[in-house]
């Protein structure tokens, strides 16, 4: 019998997609597949396992249509990197429903995958059957319309990533995701616009001061600017932050634009 | 013949075995012709994933002391364009083994490299050292990680996760 770590048990084996509500079948009389939506909802909650992936099976020959037993059978060969299989299964859930599943496929592209292009694809299909709001990613962290323009800095198209994520920023009653700011200041210091990169930062900072990667690109700015007082107090405080745990996690990937210790101790050895 | 055309139906509509799937999603298990014996792994029904620790990917170093050593030793591979995904074990006391490689082009459709670029990554992939034993609770455990190098024109390009 395998132990599956217990802390992580929930949060890591847990569903990447809302559960569907079975009920909606049950009250269409479609009794097949409310039975399928019921197996697929309950094989979700011990995902990987070969009595899980049968009962995928299972859903989808009573309910075929039921693009979220596709969608759950496929997260495991995302996570567990095969991702020729991962593609051909998912694929058929959004082939079912692509308004539900071309977001959620493009965000895996993106995050575990880094297929910039791949990604940039879905969200414009996801456009033309959805209009300009594409929702937010799987993890929470972000609106996917910032994750489009973050494709485009993957693909080195800094000024397209700039104009998209500044435009998601003045959409009327959009709230600042985590790392929104903290994006487009690094793509302006990318971009050598520092004053621009420095209001991001503060702004990133402003938003959420939990964060060491703001304070290291602030001292990267202050040292090109001949501040090194000032460059140093900011690198310092990005290391105390890193190691008070204030860094970019996820438990599957490495964030993209992610700053590490080693990047910061390097900064400080050479500034000595 | 009703009869026996019932069976047929039921025959191929019933009978049909079920997906041969491992115990889990990508389960490798011990294969004489490729593992190196003296490679243990501590609890073979207890392999967890990289990602069950909830600490991401874990190397001395962190990533960029991984890129530094893959970098160190890359070779250009001629002209492959791919994504190779080389997936292993890390056993209970941080050392690799049980290496498996698949590798993909840009619209995710399997390919086959040569043996040569295959051996070449799965040596190279070999002797990264800096595994982090997988602990909770004080426990040591075996995981299951996966590298996958983006080759571009037989550059490497990225390395995920």
């Amino acid at each position: 019998m395998r132990i599956i770590l217990p802390i992580f048990a929930i949060m890591l084996t847990g569903s990447v997609s809302a559960q569907p509500n079975c009920n909606i079948y049950k009250m269409d009389n479609d009794l097949a597949c409310y039975e399928a939506c019921n197996k697929a909802t309950e094989a979700e909650t011990y995902q990987g396992t070969m009595e899980s992936q049968r009962a995928f099976d299972e859903a989808i020959r009573l309910c075929p249509k039921l693009d979220y037993a596709y969608i759950e059978k496929s997260v495991p060969y995302l996570k567990r990197g095969d991702f020729v299989t991962w593609k051909k299964i998912i694929d058929q859930g959004v082939e079912i429903n692509p308004r539900r599943n071309l977001g959620y496929r493009a965000w895996c592209r993106y995050q575990f995958i880094r297929d910039y292009q791949g990604a940039i694809k879905d969200f414009e299909l996801l456009e033309k059957l959805n209009g300009s709001n594409l929702g937010y990613s799987q993890n929470g962290d972000y609106h996917l319309t910032i994750v489009k323009g973050l494709c485009y800095r993957g693909i080195g198209d800094n000024i397209r990533a700039r104009a998209i994520i500044k435009a998601q920023l003045s959409v009327t009653n959009y709230s600042p995701m985590p790392f929104d700011y903290l994006h487009l200041g690094i793509i302006e210091f990318d971009l050598k616009n520092f004053d621009a990169a420095i209001e991001n930062f503060q702004k990133s900072i402003a938003h959420s001061d939990y964060l060491a990667d703001p304070y290291y690109y602030l001292a990267l700015i202050c040292k090109r600017q001949n501040s090194p007082t000032e460059s140093k107090a900011n690198m310092l405080k990005a290391k105390a932050y890193y190691s008070k745990g204030y860094v970019r996690k996820d438990s599957y990937t490495t964030p993209m634009d992610k700053v590490f210790l080693s990047d910061i101790e390097a900064h400080l050895v050479s500034s000595k | 013949m009703i009869i026996f055309i019932t069976f047929i139906f039921y025959y191929k509509v019933f009978s049909q075995a079920p997906p041969n799937y491992p115990a889990q999603v990508g389960d490798i298990a011990f294969d004489a012709k490729l593992d190196d014996p003296a490679f243990k792994v501590c609890d073979d029904r207890n392999v967890q994933q990289y990602y069950s620790f909830g600490k991401g990917f874990q190397y001395n170093g962190d990533k960029p002391q991984l890129k530094r050593e893959v970098l160190k030793q890359w070779k250009k591979l001629s002209d492959v364009n791919a994504m190779i995904t080389i997936r292993f074990i890390v056993n209970c006391e941080g050392k690799s083994g049980r290496f498996r490689i698949q590798s993909m082009d840009d619209s995710y459709q399997l390919i086959v490299l040569s043996e040569k670029v295959n051996s070449q990554l799965i040596q190279l992939t070999r002797s990264l050292s800096g595994w982090i034993i997988g602990t909770n609770r004080e426990r040591s455990f075996d995981y299951y990680q996966y590298l996958t190098f983006r080759v571009n024109n037989g550059n490497l390009i990225e390395i995920t996760p």
